[in-house]
């Protein structure tokens, strides 16, 4: 796949409107659908398709994802696809700080499936029985050249991170303490134990899920 | 020991677990936010009041227990919304 310009800007305005309008989701509320960012940019598909990720801290972990997801799989390996197009945006949606990855697919002409004989039989058959082949288009490959270098520290992961081993700490030191009282059968009028570990736990859990982003 | 406590306690601290379960069943299979806040605010408050509510049969209800309790169930939901801030997903 190559990158392309105009995937780039529809991907770019997608991830606007979903700040703009405060949606999370492949069609807008007002029934606008991926396949009109990518034609108001000016693409003329014949494919297209879309990824949509939100809350990732890492590049790394965005693709972990979509590459997890059958669907996004198929649409990042898919044949159909010549032409992609990023937008890495973050904004806020419905109150909430984030960021939004938008990556868009298309295809300007008609694929050539690679394993249909009859699809690359001799010239003449081919003019009949196929539609006209395009034009060799001279693609132009762009190489992105950048450094890239990782922070230090990050503090998106970090303050998570943080909170992990807090809710850990606290837990632990509830079931230490749970322990040495029961142990020295010491008197005392406090909360029960295990109901707060019980419910850090649940506490625990829903941070370890909503720290990670999500795809659609 | 553990054992002993859990025994004694057995059908308090399952209800607990279940609602816990649930609560977390619900937050998770929900993509709406208002929704998932919602079952967590609840949960949190069930938590508080279910606590008291065990002191209370057992006779030894104090006022530092139901801050113990409250205090907690603030802390959690603290957390609960700083990660939500911060992340931003869902």
């Amino acid at each position: 796949m190559v990158i392309n310009d105009e995937l780039s800007q529809a991907a770019s305005a997608k991830a606007d409107d979903m700040f703009q309008y405060n949606y999370w989701a492949h069609n807008s509320p007002s029934g606008k659908t991926p396949w009109a960012f990518i034609t108001a940019a000016g693409y003329k598909y014949i494919y297209a398709g879309e990824n949509l990720a939100r809350g990732f801290t890492t590049t790394q972990s965005v693709i972990d994802a979509w590459m997890a997801s059958p669907d996004h799989r198929a649409n990042m390996l898919s044949s159909n696809y010549q032409d992609v197009g990023f937008a890495v945006k973050s904004g806020n949606l419905n109150g909430e700080d984030t960021v939004l990855i938008v990556e868009e697919f298309g295809n300007l002409y008609m694929p050539v499936a690679k394993n249909a004989p009859q699809e690359i039989a001799p010239a003449k058959s081919t003019v009949a029985s196929v539609p006209a082949p395009a034009a060799p288009v001279p693609v132009v490959q762009k190489t992105v050249q950048a450094v890239s270098k990782n922070p230090l520290i990050n503090t998106s992961t970090l303050s998570s991170n943080i909170y992990y081993v807090f809710i850990l700490v606290f837990i632990f030191a509830l079931f230490l303490d749970m322990i040495i009282i029961e142990k020295k059968k010491v008197m005392r009028f406090v909360g029960h134990n295990i109901d707060h570990i019980l419910y850090l736990l649940l506490v625990l859990s829903l941070v370890g899920i909503w720290s990670k982003g999500v795809i659609i | 020991m553990f054992n002993k406590i859990l025994l004694r306690h057995n059908i308090y601290y399952l209800m607990l677990a279940v609602v816990f379960c649930l609560s977390f069943l619900l937050a998770y299979s929900s993509t709406d936010r208002i929704f998932q806040i919602g079952v967590i605010v609840a949960t949190t408050l069930f938590y508080v009041l279910w606590g008291i509510m065990h002191h209370l049969l057992n006779h030894d209800l104090h006022l530092k227990i139901v801050v113990e309790y409250i205090l907690i169930g603030g802390f959690g939901l603290a957390m609960i919304f700083f990660i939500l801030s911060v992340n931003g997903n869902h």
